[in-house]
């Protein structure tokens, strides 16, 4: 919550009046939660199933980052999320240019890919775990398949509706077929793949905690189970918020290249 | 009417073009131009006016190399148009073709690398065409910032940089409110008139037509063939006073006395809905 506060503000300013009573209405409202949260914790609630947040932050440092095991597992977590996301971005790309090239390639194979997007994948769990075991590569494997299918249907979709009139017109300026992919597909692609990858990169997160959940040694989501069973909610709420931290600085390097390659759209 | 003294080479030689869509004899078949042969001179400026759907930029698109007549064939210099011939021909298009995620400059040099301009003659190019238009402090703007006036005034400056002899124009000025198309329209004359590019110029505009023009074809309805070719015997660069000379509405009176008919009956076939895809 606290990485929250401080993202918006060092997002916005306070220069502009507007958008300075955002800010500060925004962090009310935080406020106002911790603070409903930490009466509700320390009155009504059932120690066993919920901390005031004042228990929470400190269990963070002193369960949590005060044990290497549990450093490690955050660490693992990460790691795994960035092999599984970078994996889908790289093959979730390559496929979904591959796919979305040619008008038959994209009309053929496009609602299977649809098809395929809108099964929930944790039917499909137990088989992961049958063919990968329970280590490391379970996890980014099941990471990979949630993230690739997102990009996949968003590069295929970004490169739909090109203008006829910009094909023409790259033609007569004497454009090679490679040309017209570079300078006309792709970059018309561009802002429907940042669509996908910040999608993909909650689902990646998705398909690595999953695993971690249904069977693991180690990991956030192994611990996150632990306390669960344990009756222990602060540390469980603590790694929640690693979690949750770990999610905004992922989405923050995707919504940083973003500005970088859609300069024309603002 | 037709023929002047015609003693300037040939740039376009149009020969016997058909185009038919759809199989023939089939019911979905149209047959968008019919037996069309034209010759455009060196250095003329010539109009393309008929009703909509008369093909005029199917004709357009068959001179300039992007689609392929069904029938006949047409030249350019020596060469049969076999495909796009960037090094002879320039578009300018109804909208805008620069690209909208690159910069004006970034949109001229991705057009010089395309048509494989030397690399040392790009920013001069680039410099002297945008402020042939009056462009040049937008260089570094991407197109969605600009007006659509500005940007086809820009698209207009590319045409230009590429300096190709010939320059073919969709209703280049259709999207435009009637005043920035006459400004436009002026400054086309003088530009012209500077550098002696052969133009074909589609337009539904009579006014536009007469003012620009030294030969317009009027076409009649589908299938599009030449009704009538009119001259207007009237130096470049032209002053908006060309406009109010007795000779301006007479051209414009005559123009419109000859498309009456063939207008009524493109309503009349079409039911005055047009494919879009068909002019």
């Amino acid at each position: 919550m606290s990485a929250l506060a401080a993202k918006a503000g060092s997002e916005t300013p306070p220069r502009m009046t507007y958008a300075s009573r955002v800010v500060w209405t925004r962090r009310g409202v935080i406020a106002a939660i911790a603070v409903f949260f930490e009466i509700y914790g320390r009155t009504f609630a059932d120690p066993n199933l919920f901390s005031p947040p004042s228990t929470i932050v400190a269990a963070l440092f002193q369960k949590v980052f005060a044990e290497e095991r549990i450093r490690d597992a955050i660490w693992i977590t990460f790691m795994e999320v960035s092999v599984a996301y970078v994996m889908s971005v790289v093959f979730g790309l390559a496929a979904g240019l591959l796919v979305g090239w040619t008008r038959p390639g994209r009309h053929a194979v496009y609602p299977i890919i649809l098809l395929l997007y809108s099964i929930p994948q944790v039917i499909l769990l137990p088989l992961f775990v049958l063919i990968f075991g329970i280590g490391p590569a379970v996890k980014i494997a099941f990471g990979f398949t949630h993230g690739i299918f997102p990009i996949m249907v968003n590069v295929i979709a970004g490169m739909r509706n090109v203008s006829p009139l910009l094909l023409s017109g790259s033609r007569s300026l004497g454009a090679s077929s490679i040309d017209v992919a570079r300078h006309v597909y792709f970059p018309h692609m561009v802002p429907s793949l940042f669509a996908g990858l910040r999608l993909a990169m909650t689902l990646t997160l998705l398909g690595v905690i999953l695993g971690e959940l249904y069977v693991s040694t180690t990991g956030i989501g192994y611990y996150t189970k632990l306390f669960a069973e344990r009756l222990d909610p602060a540390p469980l709420f603590a790694l929640i918020s690693v979690l949750a931290f770990m999610a905004i600085l992922l989405n923050e390097v995707v919504r940083v290249a973003e500005r970088k390659f859609t300069r024309w759209k603002r | 009417m037709t023929t002047l003294s015609n003693d300037k080479p040939t740039a376009i030689s149009i020969r016997n073009v058909s185009q038919r869509y759809g199989e023939a004899g089939s019911s979905g078949a149209v047959v968008a131009l019919q037996d069309i042969s034209l010759d455009i001179r060196q250095g003329e400026f010539l109009c393309l006016l008929g009703p909509s759907g008369c093909g005029k930029s199917t004709l357009l698109n068959i001179v300039g190399g992007l689609f392929s007549a069904t029938e006949g064939q047409v030249k350019v210099g020596d060469k049969i148009v076999k495909g796009p011939l960037p090094a002879d021909i320039s578009f300018v298009f109804q909208e805008s073709t620069l690209y909208p995620w690159y910069t004006i400059r970034e949109n001229f040099d991705v057009a010089f690398k395309f048509q494989r301009v030397p690399r040392n003659e790009w920013k001069e190019r680039t410099a002297s065409a945008l402020q042939a238009v009056g462009m040049s402090s937008f260089i570094d703007h991407f197109p969605n910032q600009l007006s659509v006036g500005m940007r086809q005034r820009v698209n207009l400056a590319r045409g230009i940089a590429l300096k190709t002899d010939i320059i073919l124009m969709d209703e280049p000025f259709a999207a435009l409110d009637e005043q920035t198309r006459m400004v436009l329209g002026e400054d086309l004359s003088e530009l012209l008139a500077a550098t002696k590019k052969t133009i074909v110029f589609v337009t539904h505009s009579l006014a536009e037509a007469v003012f620009l023009s030294d030969r317009i074809v009027v076409m009649t309805a589908r299938p599009g063939r030449i009704k009538t070719i009119v001259e207007v015997n009237e130096p470049h660069p032209r002053s908006p006073d060309f406009m109010l000379q007795p000779r301006f509405s007479e051209l414009r009176n005559e123009l419109y006395a000859l498309l009456r008919d063939e207008i009524r009956q493109a309503i009349a076939t079409t039911g005055g809905s047009v494919r879009p895809s068909g002019d």
